[in-house]
């Protein structure tokens, strides 16, 4: 859908929130308007399933909007701490998908408009990528697609996973090794094999 | 000169490609979000495994009875006093033992996690 701009957008997540805690239902729609895009981006990145991603996006805007009235304003941004609950809710879902990802409704990427061999092939990719993400270790999986699917820096990891910079490395490093490998055995299936 | 690997290059390529990914958010979506915080019960713990083991027992107020009772119980077993071990024996003729929950005298609820 086409979001309204936001026509206060200097206002700080956490003041519409706490707004939002004393009734006021327009810094709901502010604040959704504002997060959920973001939101539902980072969960479909990791999961894959249109479905799936609407759920944890729906899931994580309603424990926000729980925790309005018992916010701690000053302790950690609205957006960190939405990070960290989507990253949750995802590996949760990763975690009882193992063995069998759905292959219906697919995500489909929202670039451009490229062939359909294309699209597929890159759904197919997609795909994948969330498979081998399933078969990391949680925390793994988490610090991999805050960095490589979110772009996010270390420190910034570091605070939404709220471990050191060096753990982040390291999560980081060694799950991105982990992914490679897994993801060696379908280079030729997702087109890769002339690369 | 450091090497690549051909492996992490077709990741890296991947990883490229799933930050592209940025679904719209439908009306429906967006609709469901907006109903969720008008709910007034939007700042109550909706029911879960742990909801329904409390209504099971009665609720927090009786979970809370049940607290008091099991921890008083476990104070009279620890250290009863003369007169009430006397005024028990009295009554009840022998040693009653009851067990609440687990050994640690709650039932275990698992994890709670705040997301």
């Amino acid at each position: 859908m086409s979001i309204a701009p936001d026509p206060d957008a200097t206002i700080p997540d956490e003041v519409l929130l706490v707004a939002f805690a004393n009734g006021d239902q327009q810094a709901a729609r502010q604040l959704a308007s504002r997060l959920l895009p973001r939101v539902l981006a980072q969960a479909t990145r990791m999961l894959c399933d249109r479905t799936e991603a609407e759920d944890v996006a729906q899931d994580a805007m309603m424990r926000l909007w729980k925790l309005a009235p018992d916010w701690r304003q000053g302790e950690a941004q609205v957006s960190t701490w939405l990070y960290r609950v989507v990253a949750n809710l995802c590996t949760d879902r990763l975690r009882k998908r193992r063995g069998g990802v759905s292959l219906d409704q697919v995500a489909e990427p929202a670039d451009d408009t490229p062939s359909v061999g294309a699209q597929m092939q890159t759904a197919a990719r997609m795909r994948a990528l969330s498979e081998g993400l399933a078969h990391l270790p949680e925390r793994q999986a988490q610090a991999v697609a805050l960095r490589h699917l979110e772009g996010l820096s270390n420190p910034e990891i570091a605070e939404i996973m709220d471990i050191s910079v060096r753990s982040v490395e390291s999560l980081t490093a060694r799950g991105k090794r982990a992914l490679a490998d897994i993801m060696a055995g379908r280079k030729a299936e997702l087109g890769y094999e002339d690369d | 000169m450091r090497m690549t690997d051909p492996n992490e290059d077709m990741l890296d390529d991947l990883f490229a490609q799933a930050r592209r990914v940025a679904p719209p958010v439908s009306n429906d979506l967006m609709a469901r979000v907006l109903a969720d915080a008008r709910r007034p019960e939007a700042s109550v713990e909706a029911p879960g495994i742990l909801a329904g083991l409390l209504d099971a027992v009665g609720g927090w107020f009786a979970m809370g009875g049940l607290a008091t009772a099991t921890l008083a119980g476990l104070w009279i077993g620890v250290a009863p006093p003369l007169a009430f071990e006397e005024l028990t024996a009295g009554l009840l003729g022998d040693t009653v033992t009851v067990h609440l929950g687990s050994a640690s005298g709650f039932a275990d609820f698992g994890e709670l996690e705040d997301g």
